[in-house]
């Protein structure tokens, strides 16, 4: 039997608690790490939005403890992988192992491997051989994994944040394009300024214990990933979306000078859908029913970042992909309606 | 659903906005257009007498009312107007959603919480203008035409040039006459009256006198200079018009031999069977047989029977070459192209033997011109490519007595120099390629696969590569050089 839809009052009231949700969550990660704000908050746009996150940056800059944190305040089941080169695909989901019953009967059992939690920490992915790292994607796309040909689900929600190194690259497996596209967003932990580094000393380097509630269960993670897709976003916004795809890609006919100079392969429809999920959570969350071009410009970075593959003269010249979506932007919101003065036309 | 009306009302005061502020900025620019015009009537003020001011004042009005009416006229549309107000008052787009989802049959319960959400925040706004006021280029210039215009008005009159410009054509008779009439006969015998210009007498042409002149053959008198310049030659001479018609149709004929004439596009520093390889080369370049194009092929076949009439009846190329014709008219290339292998296989034994026969047995240039010299001793005038000193070896670093500086080559191989093998092996995969391993002579290989051949294969890959991007910018025109120079070679 149908459900009655919500009325409009049920749906806001719903996003109100929405905000005041996410608000704690974000207050809840904050109690441990410090500064960090942005990849706090992409890291819950990705939550909400049921996508799943790449993390880059130095070791010691707590991006495990931030995830960690995250899952001690969401009522969850947690399970971390360490990626090394001898893991192996079977380590991840699971396999079938012999037991034997009460009456002594032998018979085929799966065992089910550490993917199978709310939150997955894939600590250094890039450790692993394709192979084992490619164990991953069925998961993270689909929802569930095969194994001897039976599909066992996943629990939702499933939310895998993974973590890599970008110094450290020797002896490693750089995750191929197919993998990085399952990702709703790769984000990058910069250094912490002065200030911030003062504060971790101070939060870390004392007897006492900063406690983390859990704030927040997964059907009610579940429920608000089904709200945020009701946001309407206008169709000048969704139009800029789409542009900034396609200019990312040098053989579109309109493509900017700079995508033709560096960029071998663009961002697939996946990247646009990131744009606008990621713009809808980040609407929701600063209490707006609607996208606005703001949260749009935001998301780009974080969304398109690991959907760029330079060329080689843009590999030689060191371009950064950061540089070039700004860049890349500015000329979508110059092709599309949305950056023109209607003033004197 | 709240009602959005209050959303439109708002849109509408936005479009008003706009076209006032097109309105100003266009009627500045009419304005500067109006003020120039407005110059002419007042410089024509003494023609026109009051009516110039009031032409001008009604210049400078007509060209400001028809700028106005033509900004606020243009076409506002209300996605546009509604995206300004959510600029102009920072509303973050609400504006332009909710008139986009507001009337959607597909909308969401969220929408209507954004209209209500919007709703309240409209009429919570600050009555303020949210358009700025902007300039056009030409509204700095104004106040030029304007002050120019003021200091004509209060100027007195510019006095007009009295008559007509000087008439530089050239008058006929009948306009004299009614310019006569016009002005009085008086008037005009007064006026200076141009000299009338007399006809050039032209001289008739002296009929030639083809007589012989007198100092032709006789003597010339003492201290007569003319003598000295005078053609003695040509005047005892009738013209022989037989002789030159005949060389003419000498040269006519020899302009129907095609086959003789000499191609001026073609590398002389090359023999022909080595321009027909090459020809081969390009034309094959990688390609398939069914890729080639025929009538390349048919010029090339066309080229290599030429150099087999020329050769002589004899040539046992010739009957390659029919099949290839044959086949190239039924339509099978393929066919044709294993012809025209055959054809250039024969050509290049027929080339070997001819160097054979030459004494090109290797060795040194020098014993084979000294071999010659011996035969014909005597007979080289000075400057003759034999007069090198013979004594001594190593005239210079080298092993032998030639000049160049790089020694003499060495032994010559005896193989095919056209087709130096290559050993490999075909690799079926993703991307068909040749395994290959260069060993030197290819006559006695057990696979071979044809240099040129090869050396195509490569020349597309390379195309391939530089059209991927795959070679840096910097490096493809030496990527594309070397490829030539291999070409050249």
């Amino acid at each position: 039997m149908d459900q009655p839809a919500p009325s409009a009052e049920t749906q806001a009231q719903r996003a109100r608690e929405f905000v005041t949700a996410h608000r704690m969550l974000r207050s809840e990660v904050q109690k441990i790490i410090v500064g960090h704000d942005d990849v706090i908050d992409h890291v819950l746009i990705g939550l909400f939005a049921g996508g799943h996150i790449l993390i880059e940056g130095v070791p010691g800059l707590g991006k495990t403890l931030l995830i960690r944190t995250l899952a001690s305040s969401l009522d969850l089941s947690f399970s971390r992988i360490q990626f090394t080169p001898d893991l192996m695909p079977g380590d991840i989901i699971g396999t079938n192992m012999i037991v034997e019953d009460a009456e002594g009967r032998k018979r085929f059992q799966f065992q089910r491997g550490p993917i199978f939690g709310h939150i997955l920490l894939a600590d250094e992915v890039n450790r692993a051989t394709p192979k084992t790292q490619s164990a991953l994607l069925e998961g993270m796309q689909e929802g569930s994994v095969t194994v001897s040909g039976t599909a066992h689900m996943l629990p939702a929600p499933f939310f895998v944040l993974a973590t890599q190194n970008p110094i450290e690259m020797e002896g490693t497996y750089p995750l191929p394009e197919a993998q990085l596209d399952r990702f709703l967003f790769k984000l990058r932990v910069k250094y912490p300024a002065l200030e911030e580094l003062n504060e971790i000393i101070n939060r870390t380097t004392r007897v006492r214990e900063v406690a983390v509630e859990r704030v927040m269960t997964g059907p009610e993670v579940m429920g608000y990933r089904e709200l945020i897709r009701e946001v309407p976003i206008a169709s000048h916004i969704r139009d800029l979306a789409s542009f900034i795809v396609l200019a990312t890609h040098p053989q579109w006919e309109r493509a900017p000078e700079m995508t033709r100079r560096f960029v071998r392969y663009g961002s697939s429809p996946r990247g646009a859908q990131a744009l606008v999920l990621g713009a809808k959570v980040r609407a929701l969350a600063d209490g707006r029913y609607n996208v606005s071009l703001d949260d749009l410009r935001a998301m780009a970075l974080p969304a398109l970042r690991h959907r760029i593959i330079l060329n080689f003269e843009g590999e030689a010249e060191g371009v950064d992909t950061d540089h070039l979506i700004a860049e890349l932007i500015e000329a979508a919101e110059s092709l599309s309606a949305a950056g023109k003065d209607a003033f004197l036309r | 659903m709240p009602d959005p009306s209050v959303l439109h009302r708002l849109v509408r005061d936005v479009t008003r906005e706009v076209r006032l502020r097109r309105a100003e900025f266009f009627a500045l620019r009419g304005l500067f257009v109006a003020a120039a015009v407005a110059a002419v009537p007042l410089v024509l003020r003494e023609a026109l007498g009051s009516v110039a001011l009031a032409a001008a004042g009604g210049l400078l009005l007509l060209g400001a009312g028809v700028g106005a009416v033509v900004g606020a006229l243009k076409r506002v549309p209300e996605t546009e107007a509604a995206r300004l107000a959510d600029r102009g008052f920072d509303f973050q787009d609400r504006v332009a959603t909710c008139l986009e989802w507001a009337e959607r049959p597909d909308r969401t319960p969220l929408v209507e919480a954004l209209v209500a959400d919007t709703i309240a925040r409209v009429e919570g706004r600050q009555g303020r203008r949210i358009i700025p006021r902007l300039l056009p280029r030409e509204a700095k210039l104004i106040p030029v035409p304007l002050v120019l215009g003021l200091i004509l008005a209060l100027a007195p009159p510019i006095p007009l040039p009295a008559g007509g410009l000087p008439n530089f054509s050239a008058k006929t008779e009948e306009g004299q006459e009614r310019a006569q009439d016009r002005y009085g006969r008086l008037q005009a015998d007064e006026r200076p009256r141009a000299a009338k210009r007399e006809a050039f007498p032209r001289a008739d042409l002296p009929e030639r006198n083809l007589v012989p002149r007198q100092g032709a053959g006789g003597q010339s008198q003492p201290g007569d200079l003319t003598a000295v310049f005078k053609d003695t030659s040509l005047g005892s001479k009738s013209p022989d018009f037989n002789s030159f018609l005949k060389k003419g149709d000498e040269r006519i004929r020899m302009l129907e031999q095609v086959d003789r004439l000499p191609d001026l596009q073609r590398d002389f520093t090359q023999s022909q069977h080595k321009v027909v390889f090459q020809r081969a080369k390009e034309l094959r370049g990688g390609l398939r047989p069914d890729q080639v194009s025929p009538e390349k092929l048919r010029e090339l076949l066309n080229e290599m029977e030429r150099l087999g009439r020329k050769g002589g009846a004899g040539n046992p190329w010739n009957g390659d070459i029919g099949e290839g014709m044959e086949a190239l008219e039924q339509g099978q290339t393929d066919k044709a192209m294993e012809a025209m292998e055959r054809a250039l296989s024969k050509m290049r034994s027929a080339e070997e033997k001819g160097r054979d026969g030459k004494g090109l047995r290797g060795g040194r240039e020098s014993d084979r011109r000294g071999g010659q010299r011996d035969r014909g001793q005597g007979q080289g005038g000075p400057g003759d490519e034999g007069d090198f000193p013979e004594g001594g070896e190593g005239l210079y670093p080298g092993k032998g007595k030639s000049p160049s500086r790089k020694g003499d080559p060495s032994q010559r191989l005896r193989a095919n120099p056209f087709d130096v093998g290559v050993e490999g092996e075909s690799r079926q995969g993703r991307k068909e390629g040749f395994d290959t391993n260069l060993l030197g002579r290819g006559a006695h290989m057990p696979s071979r696969l044809r240099y040129l051949g090869v050396v195509g294969q490569y020349r597309k890959m390379m195309e391939e590569a530089i059209a991927r991007e795959q070679v840096p910018r910097d490096f493809q025109t030496q990527v594309k050089q070397y490829f030539q120079s291999l070409d050249e070679k």
